[in-house]
Parts: structure tokens; sequence; C-alpha cells
């Protein structure tokens, strides 16, 4: 039998009775905020991207719409923009982070100065979730102080929070498993971008209404949690009643195609050495 | 016995990249360099003691993966930092508050380093950041895969220099890979010769050269004159340009000595050229 490459690892930890990994310290979260801080990309597309577009999407349509309608309208348009977050950060920004890191074998340097996979990805969610935390509370001040947008029920709002955190993780899944996959930061990003895109168009984000789109299309954008935040939470931001199953239902689908993909890597990871 | 590799098999899909047949054993202390030609094998046999790759035979060791600390053939690290946060990461201190670690860091003159980003270090740098992170860990087992790769002559004397110096009076156990023989004459007492994934010879530097050199090696220029006046004496394997003859005793050096002063010839004398036993060991080894 040829033993597995982290396998024989492990299996050697085990026979001495301890573990080499190092606990996912404080320190190393620092080091990964640290990390995502030295790169300008997250905090563009993260924190100043959806502002931005809030801002200059809201003035074009604001002028389209009659005054009274005004103001839901801009609160549509920052709840699709919410969306722009957790993918900016998640799948894209933690994407192309991971998968520069791989190509340059710093996982695998990280491994051998004793830092396990679990120690340095729980650092790295950790601090991811930390910075569109942060997005988050820039978003919220921006839409109290700068925009004018119908104040929510307190069910909605944490509704909508606990929608884009999940969300949030489950792209991060995606992301992470996407660059184990592909190993080279050019595919990753590339594949990345193209998702966002397509998920963009179909989930209402690129100003044309999931419900103009082909039937097609429609179906497809059935299976995304975002497509109901763009186009549904406006219905009850301010309470109401809504049909939460197919919402729901497309979360169930969204993290189990997450989750496929991620044992996928795992598999891939298992038939080829880090090296 | 710190560490025992015993009928060690490692394959790359289907081509045999390292088969070990004899045991071969690192004992504590001992300063272990590895040589062979590119693709030999040497890399994959540090890759297959810390577990890297996928491996047939066993390892023996009573060591903890943290008692093994590794300067690999290429090292990355993040670029979106200076090095010093890097550093203070991996090896859970404040640089400020470890008298240790400024020591190594000043040993190694890396001072003025600490401020840049690992992309912004020059090839010199960053083996000595790597070198650093590695020492620090103070760990049973050590292996430094071609720590002077890429580096000037200059540099890398330097740096071999330090190495042996911080080492000197220690009892660490080194494995050190390296091309330039130069260096393994500074850090090596013991040599494993690797050839095509085979292992050619494993033992004490100077074992091996009176094994496969004889007492002393004379190395001259290969001229049709020199091929005359030595003739008679054992001739080894020596690159196409040079004439190496071998003396298995004192006489037999004097009289060679003799000739070649007699006939004005240049000459090198020498009781332990890596790069002559080296080809020797592997020339007897395909011989058989
Ligand atoms: N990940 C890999 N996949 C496939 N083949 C590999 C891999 N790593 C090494 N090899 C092959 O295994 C053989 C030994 O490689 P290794 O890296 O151990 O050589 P080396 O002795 O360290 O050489 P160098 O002096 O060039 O560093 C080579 O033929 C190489 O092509
Ligand atoms: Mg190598």
């Amino acid at each position: 039998m040829h033993n597995k490459p982290c396998m024989a690892l492990r299996k050697r930890q085990r026979r001495n009775g301890v573990t080499m990994e190092k606990k996912c310290s404080l320190n190393m979260i620092l080091y990964e905020l640290r990390n995502i801080n030295g790169n300008f990309m997250p905090h563009f597309f993260g924190i100043v991207f959806p502002n931005l577009m809030c801002l200059l999407v809201s003035k074009t349509v604001g002028a389209q719409v009659p005054a009274e309608m005004r103001k839901e309208a801009v609160t549509s348009i920052m709840l699709t923009m919410t969306l722009v977050i957790p993918m900016a950060i998640m799948l894209i920004g933690y994407g192309a982070l991971y998968a520069l890191e791989i190509e340059k074998g710093i996982p695998l340097r990280m491994r051998l100065f004793g830092f396990g996979e679990k120690c340095e990805v729980t650092a790295k969610i950790a601090a991811h979730f930390i910075l569109m935390t942060i997005a988050f509370l820039v978003f919220a001040v921006f839409q109290a102080v700068v925009m004018e947008v119908q104040r929510p029920a307190a069910g909605s709002l944490i509704c909508l929070l606990v929608s884009l955190y999940l969300i949030g993780g489950i792209f991060l899944i995606i992301a992470h498993a996407l660059a184990n996959i592909l190993q080279k930061f050019s595919l990753t990003f590339g594949v990345v971008m193209c998702l966002y895109f397509i998920m963009m168009i179909l989930t209402g984000m690129m100003g044309m209404r999931t419900a103009q789109l082909p039937q097609v299309l429609q179906k497809v954008a059935g299976f995304l949690p975002m497509t109901y935040i763009s186009n549904d939470f406006i219905d009850f931001w301010q309470g109401g009643s809504y049909n939460f199953m197919p919402f729901i239902q497309s979360f169930i689908f969204f993290g189990a195609a997450a989750l496929i993909l991620l044992y996928l890597s795992r598999m891939r990871n298992h038939h080829f050495s880090m090296l | 016995m710190l560490l025992t590799i015993g009928q060690l098999e490692v394959k790359y899909g289907s081509q045999t990249a390292l088969k070990i047949e004899d045991p071969i054993s690192f004992k504590k202390g001992e300063r272990i360099g590895i040589i062979g030609s590119n693709g030999a094998g040497k890399s994959t046999l540090i890759k297959a003691v810390l577990g890297l790759v996928p491996y047939r035979g066993r390892i023996i060791t009573q060591l903890k993966p943290e008692q093994m600390a590794v300067h690999m053939q290429f090292n990355g690290y993040v670029t979106t930092m200076p090095v010093r946060y890097i550093m203070e990461t991996i090896l859970g201190t404040k640089i400020a508050k470890n008298k240790e670690l400024q020591e190594l860091i000043s040993f190694f003159d890396f001072e003025s380093c600490l401020s840049k980003r690992f992309n912004a270090l020059s090839g010199g740098q960053k083996q000595k950041f790597t070198i650093i992170l590695v020492m620090f860990q103070k760990a049973g087992l050590t292996f430094y895969d071609e720590v002077t790769s890429g580096l000037d002559f200059e540099t890398r004397q330097k740096l071999t220099e330090m190495l042996s110096q911080w080492y000197r009076d220690k009892d660490d156990t080194l494995v050190v890979i390296s091309h330039y023989y130069e260096e393994l004459e500074q850090l090596a007492d013991k040599l494993l010769i690797l050839d095509k994934g085979r292992v050619v010879d494993f033992g004490r530097k100077n074992e091996l050269f009176e094994r496969y050199c004889g007492r002393v090696v004379i190395i001259m220029e290969n001229s049709g004159k020199n091929k005359e006046l030595s003739k008679g004496f054992p001739v080894l394997k020596s690159p196409e340009h040079l004439l190496a003859i071998s003396c298995k005793s004192k006489e037999q050096e004097r009289e060679m000595l003799m000739i070649l002063t007699e006939n004005n010839v240049n000459f090198k004398r020498s009781n332990s050229d890596i790069e002559m036993m080296f080809m020797n060991a592997r020339e007897r080894f395909y011989a058989q």
C-alpha cells in the first residue's frame, strides 16, 4: 500500500501521541487580517463599490420614478447591493487570496512550520467574516446617513443579516473548493469572476429584474438565494408576510452544491500530493 | 538512531523517483550532505521523510514532526505585509521582546530587511529569512535543501560560513542538500550520494574518498604530455579536460610528484575532493 501524502504525516503524529498542529490563535487571525489588508481588491469591491453603486443607481433610478415611490425604489436598490458584499469579499476576495497562496506554495510552507490546514483556514475564515462585518457596518452607516431608505422591521433586518452571513459562508466554501481544485490564481480568479457576473445577472443585480429574464434563466435563478433577497425582500422590508419556502429551498440547494464542490476538492487533494 | 529509512520507494505516476534498498540511518549530531545530479531524488527523499509525498516502505523515527525543521528548495510567503509580521506570527513571539531572535536576526544582518515585503527581498535575503525561521525552531533534525542556490559566489560563501559558524559546537543534526561541493566541505561530515533515484553510497567523507579515489588524487591538465608522464599510474574518472591520478600510498605519491616537478607540470593535490569522489563513485556503481 502506498501511504497517502498527508496521511503519512498524520499517522506519524498519532504514533507519537501528539498533534503537530498549532492552535488557531488571535495572532493568526491578526496575521490574516493584515494579509487581506495588503490587497486593495476586497476593500474596493466589498466596501467602496457597493456604496458607490447604491449612490449612482439610485440617482438614475430616482429620477425616473415618481417622488412617492422614490424611497421604496432606493430601498430596493440597497437590498440588491448588499449582496455585492458577501460575493466580493468571500467569493472573489477569499478565492483570489487563497488561490494565490496555493500557487506560491504558502499553505505547504505553513504546514511545515506547524500550522495545520484547520488552523490556517479557521483564521482565514475568521478574518474574512470580520472584514465582511466591517463592510456591512460601513454600508449601514452610509445608508443611514447618505441615502434615504425605508426603515426596516426588526424581523426583516435580522432575516436579511442572517441570510447575508449564510450566503457569505457558502461563497467562502465555494471559493475554497475552487482554489483547491484549480490550484492556480489566474484560473481561480477567472472562474470566480465569471460566477460573480453570472450571478449578478441572474439575481437581478445588473439592472434587469429576474422576472425580465428568459424562462430558463429564471429557473436557474430560482436556485440561488440571492434572487429572493434582490427581488422579494422589499415586499416585507417594513413588515408583512412572505412565503419563505422557495427561499429556504434555494439555500439548501446552494449550500449542498457548495458542499459537493468542497468534497470534490478534498478528493482531488487526496489523489495528488500537495507538491 | 535519530532516523532510519528502510526500503523506501517513492513513485510519481509510473516513474520511480527514489528507491532505497539498504537501510540508511541518521544519528544524532551528524552533519549529512546529500549530493546528486538534478532529478536524482534528493528533494524527494526529504519530502518522503516529512510525509509530503506518498511512499512505500518504512521511515522509523522517534522524532515528532515539530522536531523536524526544513528549508525547502522553494519557500513561499505572503507578500501582503512586511516580513517582520510573518516572522512574528510563525514563531509566535515578538521580535522586540525576544533577545534570542534579535541575536539571530543580527547574526544574519537581517534587521534592515524586516520592514520589507518578501517579494522585495533579494535572493540571498529570501534564503536568510527562511533560515532564521528554521533555525529558531531549534529542531532536532534540520533539512536544508539547496539553501544557497541562485546566489552569487560571495553571498554563497558568506552564507555557508554563517551556517557553519552557527552550528559549530552545537549538537543539531543537519541534512544539507547542495550542488556546491565547497559548501559540503564545510557543512557535512557524511555524504549520501544519490543518482537517478538510487543510493550510490553513504558514508563518512574521508572514507568515501578513500574508497573511490585512494589516499590522494593528483589532478592536472589532460594533455598528451601529462598522459605520457603518468603512464603506469591508476587513472581516475575525471572531467574531460582534466587528468586525475590516484595514489594509493605515500611512496606512489612521492614518485608521481617527483616526475611532475621535474617536468614542470602544474597540478592540484587533494585528499578530499568531493567532485572527484562523486564521479568515481558513480562510475563504479554503474560498472557493477
Ligand atoms: N510532483 C512531482 N510530480 C512528478 N514528478 C516529480 C515530482 N517531483 C519530482 N518529480 C520527479 O522525481 C525526480 C526526482 O525529483 P527531485 O525533486 O527529488 O530531484 P532533486 O534531486 O531534488 O533535483 P534538483 O537537484 O534538481 O533539485 C525527478 O525526475 C522529477 O522530475
Ligand atoms: Mg531538489
